[in-house]
């Protein structure tokens, strides 16, 4: 890899761990509660 | 190494790779679907309809987290170099895995006559402007797409055709891709199924891919800072002994690409670490046969002059060599591609 490629990772990683913390950690706390997540069908939901 | 493209130059290493990629992908996605029938409250079977979609989905998003592992686990750790060497294959595999994901979504609504449903999903602008509840399917249609373009030029052609810098910049978005995906999971299954497995295996993967690229890059910030030249240049590598027998030293100045010094016996010479082919670290290769081997892909490089060996004709940029008061030095400016500038230091 070149000493570019090197240092694109080493500021990407950081960059993308944080996004995606946030993003999924946001995801987890604005998420309806269980008894209002009465939707329609929708695909890879296992309908229980 | 090849004088002409073949679709695969298979060896044995390859198949044993691809079989045990194949046995894996099998074991799991079998597993799943019999566990998840099989730990099922009575009356609440699941179907199959929706069981593969998850086995095939979680299937790709395990496989394309090992993938992108891959990599600063062979830099943390050479001896799980052999991981590398096949891992295109890896990813052509997580593709048409991730592929088949799609196509059960897409097959879900086609089984209940509701393709229009499917169209009207992602094609519904109020769709997109929420956070939770926003429609995940274009996530991971657009991850799919990155794959798709990376899984096309894959083969050494585009490699050459594209060359390295511009494949491996075409290949980044992978990155983004694996964001995509994670989002795909956090706003989609992870917000209808409440099991605390769903956020923990999540981040636990995505965390420990992103802290061991981190690990991985922070290592290599140590030889990137490099050596400083004297006034002519030259940069201190040490004594001959210092490299080990068939080994390099890698080195580099500051702000400069990196050189790999190897030594083969009494023979020293210098080389851009930078392989021809896929840029990979060929100062973490060693000498085998007599030629300077890539621990990627093993394309192979005379150390005398950086040319592969005929009917090759790939060559790496050479460094003049000097012994002064018992060290060897290298010289920062690189030479043409090709050009002999080995020594032969005394015993």
């Amino acid at each position: 890899m070149r000493r570019g490629h090197r240092k694109a990772h080493l500021l990407i990683w950081p960059l993308l761990a944080a996004a995606l913390l946030v993003g999924v950690a946001m995801a987890l706390a604005l998420r309806p509660p269980p008894e209002k997540t009465a939707m329609p069908a929708q695909h890879g939901q296992v309908l229980t | 190494m090849s004088t002409g493209f073949q679709a695969v130059q298979w060896n044995r290493a390859k198949i044993v790779y691809d079989i045990t990629l194949a046995a894996g992908v099998t074991l799991y996605i079998g597993g799943y679907m019999a566990l998840a029938r099989a730990l099922a409250a009575p009356g609440k079977m699941p179907g199959w309809d929706d069981l593969r979609i998850q086995a095939f989905g979680s299937c790709a998003f395990f496989m394309i987290s090992l993938i992108l592992a891959i990599g600063p686990l062979a830099r943390l750790n050479p001896r799980l170099l052999p991981l590398l060497y096949n891992r295109r294959h890896f990813g052509l595999f997580a593709f048409c895995i991730a592929a088949m994901h799609g196509y059960f979504v897409v097959d879900w609504f086609a089984l209940r006559g509701a393709l229009p449903d499917f169209w009207g999903e992602i094609t519904t602008a109020a769709n997109y402007s929420k956070f939770i509840g926003i429609t995940i399917k274009p996530l991971g249609m657009v991850a799919l797409l990155i794959f798709f373009v990376m899984a096309a030029t894959s083969h050494d052609y585009w490699l050459s055709v594209l060359t390295p810098p511009f494949w491996k910049a075409l290949h980044m978005p992978v990155y983004a891709a694996y964001g995509l995906i994670i989002m795909h999971v956090a706003l989609g299954l992870m917000q209808h199924d409440y099991s605390p497995a769903i956020p923990l295996i999540l981040g636990a993967t995505s965390g420990l891919v992103a802290l061991l690229h981190i690990l991985s890059g922070l290592k290599e910030r140590t030889t990137d800072a490099g050596l400083a030249p004297d006034q002519d240049g030259w940069i201190a590598v040490g004594p001959p002994d210092s490299i080990s027998d068939k080994r390099a030293k890698i080195v580099a100045a500051p702000g400069g690409e990196r050189i790999a010094v190897f030594r083969d016996g009494a023979r020293i010479g210098a080389v851009s670490n930078l392989c021809a082919h896929q840029n990979g670290p060929v100062g973490e290769g060693e000498i085998i046969d007599g030629c300077i081997t890539c621990p990627w892909h093993g394309w192979q490089y005379r150390l005398e002059d950086g040319r592969s060996p005929p009917p090759f004709k790939e060559e790496l940029a050479t460094y003049r060599v000097r012994l002064r008061e018992g060290r060897i030095e290298v010289h920062a400016e690189p030479l043409p591609p090709g050009t002999p500038a080995s020594l032969v230091v005394p015993a």
